[in-house]
């Protein structure tokens, strides 16, 4: 997790589109967590990051209660997108601690802390070298949700179907089909990585929701 | 009406027993006092609530931020109750994403009567929205999902399902 590297432009827009739909970093009050990220922003972002700078100016106003907001202040990695990580330059601790120890710690309460920033920044180093995204396999899946009669509220089955969340899945466009008797099924695309995210999960997921659901078929598999 | 000044009352922490009554065609409700006629209108009945509760912090603090929680109460009765076809509905919803880009609450940093009035008054519409329409009033989804969870608002009301994964993303 993380925003990249805060103190660019790119990282900025990252977590701005974090806070599209999030009033915080993390749960529904102000924590810690807002604070960290705070601290790793150098100057409010620009006017159109209009959702990072909602939150900035939002937590700005918490200044004075810093301190005694809920939670502990984690490294920036532990916030964010579970898909890209934190590339923030040096500045998020003050501890002197961070530095790659090559050695290793003698500190046995700092240790898990430090050996897990030491191997996030060895990842960091490691993908930076390389330079290459490993390769992915995914497919492009379209699948057919059908309801149980005409009178199924397909807007509520399409609202279960996106419910669905997954490593790997990413859902896509959607448009209602008719079948037949006033009846129509649910066409979804979606995207899966294929050794995270396999139609017989798929299916159970989506059958699961047996107040909406009839059935379940592909209709279209493609590898992309 | 009275329903809702009751699920006020449970929010404020307020023990109840208030007596309400209903005045006209419109029903405009009527809180009965001690001494004297009663209170009459919906906000006026709510704004004593929340001082009878001593959170007049709900109200607003500065007198800008007063001005809001006003404001919107107003909208609220005006707009929200009293409009009711698809384009009002649309309007308000227009409205509302607009003015919530840049604010995490109606009045800005801090929780009011505002937000809760229009949280109650807009439940109905939320509930029926799309999985499109919701990611098109972005900051309407973020403020209400935000106002849902805050302590005590919801009660018995349904959750509102908002979708992390956001599909439309062109729409900003």
């Amino acid at each position: 997790m993380g925003f990249g590297d805060l103190k660019s432009a790119a990282g900025l827009r990252v977590l701005n589109d974090f806070l599209a739909d999030r009033s915080y970093i993390e749960g529904y009050v102000p924590s810690q967590a807002d604070i960290a990220v705070f601290e790793a922003i150098d100057a409010p972002p620009p006017a159109e990051l209009f959702h990072a700078l909602r939150w900035y100016n939002h937590i700005k106003s918490y200044e004075k209660e810093k301190a005694s907001l809920p939670g502990v202040k984690k490294a920036l990695g532990k916030y964010g997108p579970a898909d890209v990580e934190d590339t923030t330059g040096a500045a998020t601790d003050s501890k002197d601690d961070d530095d790659i120890d090559l050695f290793g710690s003698d500190d046995e309460e700092e240790s898990e802390e430090a050996k897990k920033l030491r191997e996030e920044r060895l990842a960091q180093y490691e993908s930076k070298k390389s330079k290459k995204p490993a390769v992915v396999a995914k497919s492009s899946i379209l699948l057919d949700v059908k309801p149980w009669d005409d009178e199924t509220d397909m807007a509520k089955l399409e609202e279960c179907v996106r419910s669905i969340q997954a490593d790997g899945l990413v859902w896509g466009s959607s448009k209602l089909v008719p079948v037949g008797y006033g009846i129509k099924k649910l066409q979804i695309q979606c995207v899966v990585e294929d050794d995270k995210v396999g139609t017989d999960m798929l299916e159970e997921r989506i059958t699961a929701f047996e107040d909406y659901v009839q059935s379940m078929d592909v209709a279209a598999f493609n590898k992309i | 009406g009275p329903e809702e000044l009751a699920l006020l009352e449970r929010l404020l922490g307020l023990p109840g027993g208030n007596k309400y009554g209903a005045q006209g065609e419109r029903k405009v409700p009527v809180l009965q006092t001690n001494n004297g006629p009663g209170l009459t209108g919906f906000m006026t009945i709510a704004a004593h609530l929340v001082k009878q509760a001593k959170k007049d912090q709900l109200l607003g603090s500065t007198a800008e931020e007063k001005a809001v929680v006003q404001q919107w109460l107003e909208y609220r009765v005006t707009r929200v109750d009293g409009g009711s076809s698809k384009e009002d509905t649309t309007t308000i919803l227009k409205d509302l994403n607009t003015h919530l880009e840049d604010k995490v609450y109606l009045a800005g940093n801090i929780f009011t009567l505002a937000d809760i009035l229009m949280y109650y008054g807009l439940h109905h519409v939320m509930v029926d929205l799309t999985v499109q329409e919701k990611e098109k009033y972005l900051n309407v989804s973020r403020w209400f999902n935000h106002i849902q969870h805050y302590p005590g608002v919801r009660q018995h009301l349904s959750n509102v399902i908002f979708i992390k994964n956001r599909l439309y993303t062109n729409v900003h």
